[in-house]
């Protein structure tokens, strides 16, 4: 009974040990919200001067509104969404296809393909923005909604494909030949047998993909020209002047772009732990 | 079943719309890219072709492409020596600790992540400030004022810039791992348990060898990603002071875009691309060999 | 079945979002093409005619001022919204992005042969001479300006051969913005000589506020400052043009100012780390009370009408000329001054005449010159003597009285002067001395290097 006893007690005393320290790392991840919520509501001639957190008196809410409204957030809002939203769907189908091709199918470059397709990963993005502005005006592409989906499905792929190629390896052939025997063709099994049992990693690639575009300024502003597609990113340039800027605005604008991302992260979040608990059960 | 499986059409149809973009919007540019290389082009008029003259040029007469690549490397090193091992120790605690903390802690370190890299900068380059920022002010407080340092002078920018760069990887890097450790059989451990395992042990002989792969790959992106940084380190400290904080991809940037040498810029991002593609052969032939269970 | 269902719903979902997307930018861009070939024909039709047109005309503007609410930007607004407003069938599309990412999208622009009809240009040489060079930028007719009232000389960074290519939007001089409170409070009196002013940061330092205030991260502004030593040192504003021209900085003097230029800054005049603090994060001390000085450009005299800065320091801003060096040949009315940005017209425009229409429209003295001045925004590079109201901040009454009778007036600073190469070196340059990571003689060596 003794040694129950203790041993419960010092687990939980480790526990709280734990939760405690995970706390303070916690603290520190979670700051740099706090700093840029803080200076939100500041005065722009009150950012970067001197405290690392200040208690704004009064607090500009009005920035927010300010933000909004000059920083035309609803425009750019639904571009965005639905720029990430098609970036999204299409990195991970596209991956998904190719991911399988390339380690199922049994094909001579199947290799190779996935080899330069992966190559894609090690190039810098500011190598091909000249080129493809080129590209794109001679095929009046600029200034449209493809000159951003290309380029942004087009980087994605290569971390889609490699992502779904790793958790297909853990998938076993058997229930592949078993579909085989009942007669499914290839789509069929893709999408049937496959895609249900890769939900962890289509969801990882969704996080990755959608961050990585959520937040994208350099290949937009440079593809882009007129106001018509801009993304959220823009948002802050409506505040930027030639050389002095309204911070507190942009930074208000930054948490009006950050939320939106935030919330899709948080509910991504929970998918994480079905996918991968439904993984383990079948596992 | 092998001519379902081997059915060209079929083949063709799954890979055509990642083959297009990718050629497009990839490939091509590339190619331009490298043509590009071998000019002397400031981005308007025409470019002047001059073989391998700017080749000589970045790797005979310039230091700062050296210290560039330097630079990368050692976060590249960083990243796998240090990030990694916080990453994936963070990943078995998180797991650990189950429940709803689980689910509060995944969200709640990967934070950083979700906001735009323009205002971690902004904070960084702040919380370093020599009177105003918290590392001076915290050490003042605990009594160790002599370790007050200008975290952005020449001595100390690249050790900063570097923690910075490292710090802002925790959240996918423990993403990652996560995922891993996740993936492995709870079975297994119970087994272990029954045989006696406990603790550290059950880590070191279950746990880590299953994660191999996860490993393998999460060093490889690290070592790429590493050479890709640009944007935090344009936005902390430009390079500067002086190059001290250049990195790969910032310095190519620079040269292509600020600097007019966008035929210079372009044979960087060709070195780029050879070096990235030597450390994912070398790091597999590394992986290769510890493979031997 | 039903996974299969959702599955090629979904897939129907993103073809038909595709396609309407395509389809819908594929008439827009139709329509804009449409009008673009519209407007072509027009304008050879409607040629010299100086009334307003009756064909849809569209002007693309590209300009690096994407704050349309305050400062230069609104100028520019409000002068683009009265110009459409009297010319109905004109319709003026603005791209504006701020300087770093202006510069890299020009760049796309001129690579693809694609420019904007206006756009925003500097008139100094590492900028606007690949750009002259190139053709892109459409010659301007010099005798439409006889009564714009440019200041002499104003137009020569935007010329060449003779030939103007752009007109300049303001006069910048470097000069020293100072809190006077502080000053009066710690009864600290404005400078005269360079020995005075390392007293006063001396004294600063030993309050614990830092003497001056500058942007060290974007390194121009410490180029700037090597051109004042030089200008400051010796009086001569054709030392630097000469001696780049020829490729030659062995002249001793530039060794002298750069040993100037070291002699303060090793006062502890700037503040810590200044070399990571940015535009905002400089300006902003200096409005925070926190630094004393602010060395910039007289743009800053907005600063004076600008709410975002608390009153007392808002109210209590002056600007003073720095100080020659010991034994200097200058005079302390010598300025640091010249003419950065404006606009040009590019060649290849489809609506060039409509373009230089509009362009010569903004700078009518009574829009531009008036609309700088008399909002406190910076100040025009066209005579604006007939629009002073007498209501002027006491900056901006400094600054007039500065320029007015400035003796000398140094012209383009050393980074500028270049290719876009010297630029970025001799800023990067400018920087590594700064903090003494170089000293003044390999400083001035690789400066001449870079110039070979």
């Amino acid at each position: 009974m003794d040694f129950v006893g203790k041993n419960t007690r010092s687990k939980k005393i480790g526990r709280i040990f734990l939760i405690g320290f995970m706390i303070i790392v916690a603290i520190g991840q979670l700051f740099p919200l706090i700093w840029l919520f803080d200076f939100s509501l500041a005065k722009s001639g009150d950012l970067f001067a001197s405290d690392l957190l200040i208690i704004p008196d009064p607090p500009q809410w009005v920035n927010y509104v300010t933000a909004f409204v000059d920083g035309k957030v609803l425009k750019y809002l639904f571009n965005s969404i639905i720029v990430n939203v098609i970036t999204v769907v299409a990195t991970v189908m596209i991956s998904l296809l190719v991911a399988f091709a390339c380690t199922r199918m049994k094909w001579k470059l199947s290799k190779m393909t996935m080899g330069i397709l992966l190559l894609g990963m090690m190039i810098p993005i500011h190598a091909t923005l000249l080129p493809n502005f080129i590209l794109y005006s001679k095929m009046n592409l600029t200034d449209s909604i493809f000159a951003l989906l290309i380029p942004y499905i087009a980087f994605a792929l290569p971390q889609g494909i490699f992502i779904m190629s790793s958790f297909l390896e853990g998938i076993p052939k058997a229930l592949e030949e078993a579909a085989v025997m009942d007669g499914c063709g290839i789509y069929r099994i893709i999408f049937q047998i496959i895609f249900p049992m890769m939900k962890p990693a289509m969801i990882t690639i969704s996080i990755m993909t959608f961050l990585n575009s959520w937040n994208e300024f350099t290949m937009a502003m440079t593809y882009l020209e007129s106001d018509k597609y801009r993304t959220l990113p823009f948002s802050v340039l409506n505040f930027a002047g030639q050389y002095a800027s309204n911070y507190a605005v942009q930074f208000a604008v930054m948490v009006l772009t950050a939320l939106p991302a935030l919330v899709v992260f948080i509910l991504l979040n929970e998918q994480i732990t079905k996918g991968i608990t439904v993984g383990a059960v079948k596992g | 079943m092998h001519k379902l499986f081997s059915n060209k059409w079929i083949i063709l149809s799954l890979i055509a719309p990642a083959i297009i973009l990718f050629a497009f919007a990839i490939l091509v540019p590339i190619i331009m890219s490298g043509y590009y290389g071998m000019t002397e082009y400031a981005g308007m008029g025409e470019p002047i072709f001059t073989g391998m003259k700017n080749y000589k040029r970045l790797f005979f007469n310039d230091p700062t492409f050296w210290k560039s690549l330097r630079n990368a490397l050692l976060l590249g090193l960083g990243f796998v020596f240090i990030q990694h091992p916080i990453c994936m120790i963070f990943a078995i605690l998180v797991d650990k600790v189950s429940g709803k903390w689980e689910k509060f802690f995944r969200a709640a370190y990967f934070i950083p992540n979700v906001i735009s890299v323009a205002v971690i900068a902004s904070m960084w380059v702040y919380i370093f400030n020599y009177d105003f920022g918290l590392i001076n002010n915290v050490l003042k407080w605990i009594g160790l004022e002599n370790l007050q340092a200008e975290w952005l002078n020449p001595d100390h920018a690249l050790g900063s810039v570097l923690f910075v760069l490292i710090w802002h990887g925790f959240g996918w890097g423990m993403l990652i791992y996560y995922a891993g450790v996740k993936g492995i059989d709870q079975e297994l451990y119970e087994a272990a348990a029954i045989d006696g395992a406990t603790g550290l042990r059950t880590y070191q002989y279950i746990t880590l060898p299953l994660m191999k792969p996860v490993i393998r790959v999460n060093v490889t992106l690290a070592i790429i990603s590493a050479l890709k940084q640009m944007e935090t380190v344009y936005l902390l400290t430009n390079g500067g002071p002086g190059d001290t904080t250049q990195f790969l991809a910032n310095y190519l940037y620079l040269k292509a875009f600020r600097s007019y040498e966008y035929g210079y810029g372009n044979a960087i991002s060709v070195i780029f691309v050879i070096v990235c593609i030597l450390a994912t052969v070398i790091l597999n032939k590394i992986f290769k060999s510890t493979e031997e269970y | 079945m039903r996974k299969m269902k959702r599955v090629v719903g979904l897939f129907l979902m993103f073809t038909l979002i595709l396609s309407i997307t395509a389809c819908g930018s594929k008439t827009e861009q139709k329509a804009d093409k449409e009008a673009d070939v519209q407007s072509e024909e027009t304008t050879q039709e409607t040629n010299t005619e100086d009334g307003a047109g009756t064909e849809p005309v569209t002007i693309k503007l590209f300009t690096n001022l994407p704050d349309r609410t305050t400062g230069q930007g609104f100028l520019e607004q409000q002068i683009i919204d009265k110009y459409m407003q009297e010319n109905p069938n004109v319709t003026i599309e603005i791209e504006a992005l701020q300087d770093e990412a202006y510069k890299t999208k020009f760049t796309a622009y001129t690579s693809s042969n694609n420019l904007p009809d206006v756009l925003s240009v500097w008139g100094q040489p590492a900028f606007i001479d690949p750009v002259i060079n190139s053709g892109y930028l459409a010659e301007l007719n010099e005798a439409d300006y006889a009564d714009y009232n440019f200041i002499p000389g104003s137009l020569a960074g935007f010329s060449k051969n003779g030939k103007i290519y752009g007109l300049p939007r303001n006069t910048d001089i470097q000069v020293v913005f100072y809190n006077k409170k502080l000053f009066a409070d710690n009864g600290i009196s404005v400078p005269t000589t360079m020995q005075e002013l390392y007293d006063v940061a001396d004294k600063f330092n030993a309050l614990g506020i830092a003497p001056c205030s500058i942007d060290g991260k974007d390194k121009w502004p410490l180029a700037i400052m090597y051109t004042d030593f030089i200008m400051k040192l010796t009086g001569d504003n054709t030392l630097l043009p000469n001696s780049i021209g020829a490729k030659d900085l062995s002249d001793p003097n530039f060794k002298k100012a750069a040993d100037a230029m070291n002699e303060l800054i090793s006062k502890d005049f700037f503040q810590k780390s200044f070399t990571a603090s940015d535009y905002g994060a400089s300006r902003n001390l200096f409005a925070q009370g926190k630094a004393a000085m602010f060395y910039m450009g007289s743009w800053e005299m907005s600063m004076a009408t600008d709410e975002a800065i608390p009153e007392e320091v808002r109210n209590n801003i002056g600007a003073f000329n720095l100080p020659s060096p010991d034994g200097a040949k200058s005079k302390t009315t010598d300025l640091s001054a010249w003419n950065g940005g404006g606009y040009a017209v590019a060649e290849k425009s489809p609506v060039k005449e409509e373009a230089i229409k509009f362009l010569n429209y903004i700078y009518k003295p009574e829009n531009w010159a008036k609309g700088a001045w008399q909002n406190g925004i910076c100040i025009p590079a066209q005579s604006y003597e007939e629009y002073l109201t007498g209501n002027e901040t006491e900056v901006q009454q400094t600054l007039t009285n500065l320029l007015s009778q400035a003796t000398n007036i140094s012209g383009t600073p050393i980074n500028d002067c270049g290719t876009p190469t010297f630029k970025t070196t001799s800023e990067d340059l400018s920087q590594q001395f700064a903090t003494g990571m170089i000293d003044s003689e390999t400083f001035v060596s690789k400066l001449n290097e870079a110039l070979q």
